[in-house]
């Protein structure tokens, strides 16, 4: 028994050569019937499993109608014929008055970005707070495998990775864009730049590097990939511009920053916060010592090893450590100074934060692009120190000092920088020991991170979408036709030494005269190779192709753009 | 230029719910949302040409929808959706499909630049290799005639197929060579409008090039462009074996080059020798002919240094009256020596006095290099004549069993060098009787038996027949599921960028060389493929061993590389 009456797939029911078959529309199949199917399918959506098996006695023996429940359990698990899940057309059709945008993000739970305290690594928890806000400017349909809708303008819906490419032309009329995460090992990605119909692709992009040159490497094959309206999201000008100098076109990584909930990252009452943590904790020192706070996973690509050697340094100061657990370093004897505070939900957080005199962000790990945690202490008014690495002082800006790291270029394991714990212990003094200092840093750290709001990260993404389809509409085919011909030298040269050149036809591939006069007409090699290219390939690739042919970046550059320009010049 | 890939249409069925159109392709599973042009093409894609369904659709949508939506169906194809790749069978293509009838060649004319640039004989010549190409095929041609204007009439033995269209249709003539025939004669000398008819598929063309003596400066290039412009369907005709030999010389690809002299006609022998000597003397004043052995040199020579030669020849020779045929030096050498004669035949009543002059020659010179014309040589030979060719590249085939050859270097500038003391040996050798003379003199008469008018015609319609059969070679391999993305890749170890690409079928790197061939292969002859490839080796980039710094001050001290390294397995 299946259990009927079931919600249809929006279905067309036709029959080819004697043959009966489904079309099912929201999935683009076709299945193939029998006659007993076909007969149920009729009444699926009104009757029992006992009243069609009694309907249809009369017709079929019961051993082939229960074939035929058989099967269709069967294509209701392969997600055919059958809405799984709630019945979404219905509520969309009465509550959905935005944009759409299908978020495909392949293995994660999607519940956990509404339960923001089973998250734990920042850019997870700055995914939630920017989808989350998302919902005020867009509806947002995550690929999944059932209909529902998780809360106002979130829902799953019954598309996974698998049906993407057969449902590109409903993909398209239905969505404004596709926002999707780069995550380097993956690559499902890759095929869908192919395919000209998907609505503009967003790719938020997290990790500059790290991991051997893979992260670059995964990056620039989407790059090459990408249509030319498709684009990444970087969280910082620092990531924007690390990429850039990789590639030729850095329109393609846009700066996205994330946002801070300045009603629940704000500046309370700082003895109040000291007193309650210590007397949570049992250290009175908390609340008579100066103390300087972190915040993250007590790990060493987050600098723990360095915060420890920061509380040794400076033995008059109380260092707080608040995290998930002390990991390895439990084992360890650990400086007297040093105090675990535990770990809090993140309501919770605010109180922890305002606590600290002074936040240190010692993260050395070659993904750290933003630091979100900078961010909230400095809401909370806390003044935050962090290393000259990655995108983090674009953060902090004036509102934090910056101490010294050693950034290294190569990886060394997953490490790209080592924070100077001297320069680290220098300026934790500076600030603490100086209150007209402190107080203005202080100010300035919660007025700098009120600029940053999810809001406004939300709006930024619709921006974007806005401005890929603006480049879409400015995207054109290549229909010039090209041939490639020896060239008779001229007579001073080596005889017999053919050089080589590129024609363009004056008609393109719809047989349209597209240049006047000339019947061909010249151009070089490159040029011509550029062009050819460009017939199946995207400015990209060309891009990477002319970098090996063309020593002269410059003039390789020159012929890409000045092939786009023919291309687009004749469209 | 390479035709396009040829689909079969899936078993598939089409519906509309909604107000939307929809087809499944049966064979796939897969349900595919079509527009209203893509539906209407798909009805008809298995019964019309491309050309049909357009000029069909043409009138209800604009012709870029049509362009689109045949495009996207044939995309879709390529995914193995609703169309299929498909190569002809071999065994069902084996036969020409016009056994019942003559072919229908489409001859396209604009002869008014042509006309000018060529000399008498050879517009002469190709106005008689149509009328008897006439007798073994239909020949039209195509005129759009302005609204309101009358139609063309019919050229001679050409039909004028008169085109009208509306002023909103762009298409050019090319398109409307589509519809209906078996073949495309191409006749232009230039790089002209001509070369879009190569973009047809299907339709063999067979370009014809004179070698004429006024388009030598742009005859080279005219030739290397055609080459590349081929595909195997087409073919490239020549007049004479040495316009082959030197494209080959040159590297250009020769597979579809063929020779086809051009027929000749011959009067009657009218007198005996002595008396053409004595003819020739009177007209030109020049009693030598009569009293000396008579040469003839057809010449192709430059003509700046075909008059420095001349004046050579005929000093070092001046025990012989020479009759030089040339076009140009006729008309500008002012004073040749006093043993020379130099004569070009430019309208009716010069033509007609040639073969006095060709029945008073005891040997004719010539060398096989373009511009010098082949017709003039057989027919100058044609009257019982032996020849002295000078050549680069062996006896030419048209003229063995009557003459020798004697070695000559050229190039492709118009330096011309023989050995000018044993060429007069050869001369003074053959212009005395002997067996072997005498077996040349057999031999010369029998060209023409050997190229006549009706010959050249059966063998250009043999051309399109034989381009027929290949046309199906030209198809485009099918593009790979995945194509191989391009891109840079960071090299860690070195900080630098590299040029790569990537294959997601395997999840590796390959090299960027490989998959350009490839790729390239998609839209290019492998003629035009090493082209791109010899041109890069002379310009000392080899894409392979190329990396690029990244800019990023990473030190670049080692450049080594996997360049198949695998990633993230």
């Amino acid at each position: 028994m299946i259990g009927f009456p079931k919600i249809l797939h929006q279905l067309h029911l036709f029959e080819e050569e004697g043959v009966p078959y489904a079309a099912d529309l929201d999935k683009a199949r076709v299945v193939e019937l029998s006659t007993v199917m076909l007969d149920i399918l009729k009444l699926a959506e009104t009757q029992t499993d006992d009243a069609i098996v009694e309907t249809l006695s009369t017709s079929y023996e019961e051993n082939n109608i229960s074939e035929a429940f058989e099967r269709f359990a069967e294509l209701e698990r392969e997600g055919l014929l059958f809405n799984r899940g709630e019945d979404l057309e219905r509520s969309l059709a009465t509550e959905s008055k935005w944009r759409k945008l299908l978020v495909v993000i392949p293995g994660i739970n999607i519940n956990s970005f509404f339960d923001i305290e089973t998250l734990s690594a920042g850019t997870n928890i700055a995914l939630a707070h920017m989808i989350q806000h998302l919902t005020k400017y867009a509806d947002l349909h995550f690929t999944g495998s059932r209909n529902r809708k998780i809360a106002n303008g979130v829902y799953e819906v019954d598309i996974g990775i698998g049906d993407l490419v057969r449902l590109r032309s409903k993909i398209a009329e239905t969505y404004y864009g596709i926002l999707t995460l780069h995550q380097e090992h993956d690559r499902w990605l890759l095929p869908f730049y192919r395919h000209p119909e998907f609505p503009p692709i967003l790719v938020q992009n997290h990790a500059p590097r790290g991991h051997g040159g893979q992260a670059i490497n995964s990056m620039l094959r989407h790059y090459a990939a990408m249509r030319d309206y498709d684009g990444f999201t970087a969280p910082s000008d620092y990531v924007r511009d690390f990429y850039s100098q990789y590639v030729w076109d850095p329109s393609f990584f846009n700066t996205l920053p994330n946002g801070v909930d300045a009603t629940l990252f704000k500046p309370m009452e700082k003895m109040v916060a000291k007193r309650e943590i210590a007397a949570e904790v049992g250290d009175d020192r908390i609340e008579a010592v100066p103390t300087v706070g972190y915040l993250s996973r007590v790990q060493s690509e987050k600098g723990a090893s360095v915060y420890l050697k920061l509380a040794e340094l400076n033995p008059y100061l109380i260092f707080l450590i608040a995290g998930p657990n002390m990991g390895r370093y439990a084992s360890r004897k650990l400086p007297d100074n040093l105090v675990y505070v535990g770990f809090h939900p993140r309501e919770r957080l605010p109180l922890i934060y305002n606590a600290f005199d002074v936040y240190c962000f010692m993260s050395m790990s070659g993904e750290e692009t933003f630091g979100l945690t900078v961010l909230e202490a400095m809401a909370c008014g806390v003044p935050p120190i962090v290393p000259n690495f990655d995108g983090v002082p674009s953060v902090t800006g004036d509102a934090g000092l910056v101490a010294d790291a050693e950034n290294f270029n190569h990886d060394v394991a997953t490490l790209v920088s080592y924070p100077c714990p001297v320069d680290f212990s220098e300026k934790i003094n500076t600030l603490l020991n100086n209150a007209e200092m402190w107080q203005a840093f202080s100010e300035n750290a919660r007025q700098r991170a009120l600029l940053f709001t999810w809001d406004k990260t939300a709006r930024r993404i619709v921006q974007l979408f806005e401005g890929l389809h603006q480049k879409k509409k400015l995207a054109n085919p290549n229909r010039l036709l090209n041939v490639f011909a020896p060239i008779p030298p001229i007579e001073q040269e080596a005889k017999q030494r053919l050089k080589y050149r590129a024609l363009v036809l004056s008609m393109n591939a719809h047989y349209e005269r597209c240049l006047m006069l000339d019947a061909v007409y010249p151009l070089r090699v490159e040029d011509g190779v550029t062009l050819s290219i460009l017939k199946n390939h995207t400015a990209r690739e060309a891009e990477a192709i002319l970098a090996a042919l063309i020593p002269d970046e410059t003039q390789a550059r020159t012929t890409l753009k000045r092939v786009r320009s023919l291309i687009d010049g004749t469209a | 230029m390479l035709s396009r890939t040829r689909y079969r249409l899936k078993q598939h069925h089409k519906f509309e719910q909604d107000d939307q159109k929809y087809v499944v392709d049966l064979e796939t599973g897969d349900i595919v949302q079509i527009n209203d042009v893509e539906w209407e093409i798909l009805s008809r894609y298995e019964s019309q040409t491309r050309h049909q369904i357009v000029e069909a659709l043409k009138k209800e949508y604009k012709l870029t929808a049509i362009f689109d939506g045949i495009e996207r169906l044939e995309r879709l194809g390529k995914q193995d959706l609703l169309l299929q790749p498909t190569v002809e069978n071999l065994a069902a293509r084996s036969l020409h499909p016009y056994t019942d009838r003559k072919p229908k060649l489409l001859v396209p004319f604009h002869f008014t630049k042509e006309k000018s640039a060529l000399d008498y004989i050879t517009n002469l010549n190709r106005y008689q290799s149509l009328k008897h190409l006439a007798e073994f095929a239909e020949l039209e041609t195509l005129a759009f005639p302005e609204e309101e204007k009358e139609d063309v009439p019919d050229l001679d033995e050409v039909r004028v197929r008169n085109i009208s269209r509306a002023k909103s249709d762009t298409l050019m003539p090319p398109w409307y060579a589509m519809d209906g025939y078996d073949g495309i004669l191409l006749l232009s000398q230039f790089l002209t409008d001509d070369l879009s008819y190569y973009r047809i598929p299907d339709v063999p063309i067979v370009h014809c090039i004179e070698g004429d003596r006024r388009l030598q400066h742009v005859l080279l290039r005219t030739l290397l462009t055609l080459c590349a412009f081929q595909s195997s369907k087409d073919t490239l005709v020549v007049k004479a074996s040495w316009m082959k030999a030197w494209l080959a010389e040159l590297g250009a690809p020769v597979e579809n080059v063929r020779v086809i002299p051009d027929g000749i006609d011959i009067v009657e022998l009218t007198s005996d020798k002595a008396l053409t000597k004595q003819h020739t003397a009177t007209i030109f004043d020049k009693p030598m002919f009569v009293k000396q052995p008579a040469v003839g040199l057809i010449s192709g020579f430059e003509p700046n240094r075909g008059a420095a030669w001349i004046s050579e020849f005929a000093r070092t020779n001046p025990h012989l009256a020479i009759f030089v045929y040339d076009a140009m030096l006729a008309q500008h050498y002012q004073h040749p020596p006093e043993n020379t004669i130099i004569f070009n035949a430019d309208d009716e009543e010069t033509r007609a006095v040639l073969p006095v002059f060709f029945q008073a020659l005891d040997l004719v010179c010539f060398p096989a290099m373009p511009g010098t014309p082949l017709p003039i040589v057989l027919e100058a030979m044609a009257y019982g004549t032996p020849c002295i060719a000078m050549t680069k590249y062996g006896m030419p085939r048209e003229v063995i069993g009557a003459g020798v050859a004697i070695e000559a270097e050229w190039d492709h500038f118009g330096n011309f060098h023989v050995p000018m003391v044993k060429l007069s040996e050869m001369i003074n050798k053959w212009l005395q009787p002997s067996d072997a003379r005498t077996q040349c003199q057999g031999f010369a008469k029998e060209i023409v038996q050997r190229y006549t008018r009706k010959n050249a015609a059966q063998v250009l319609i043999q051309v399109f027949e034989e381009g027929f059969q290949r046309r199906t070679d030209n198809l485009r391999p099918a593009r790979a599921l995945f194509p191989p993305i391009f891109c840079r890749r960071y090299e860690p170890d070195t900080g630098t960028l590299r040029s790569s690409v990537y294959r997601l079928e395997t999840n590796r790197y390959d090299h960027l060389e490989t998959a350009l061939a490839e790729v390239l292969a998609q839209g290019h002859t492998s003629a035009e493929v090493a082209s791109v490839f010899k041109h890069f080796q002379q310009e000392s980039s080899i894409p392979v061993c190329e990396t690029t710094r990244a800019g990023n001050g990473f030190p670049d001290n080692n450049r080594e590389t996997n360049p198949t390294g695998q990633e993230h397995q």
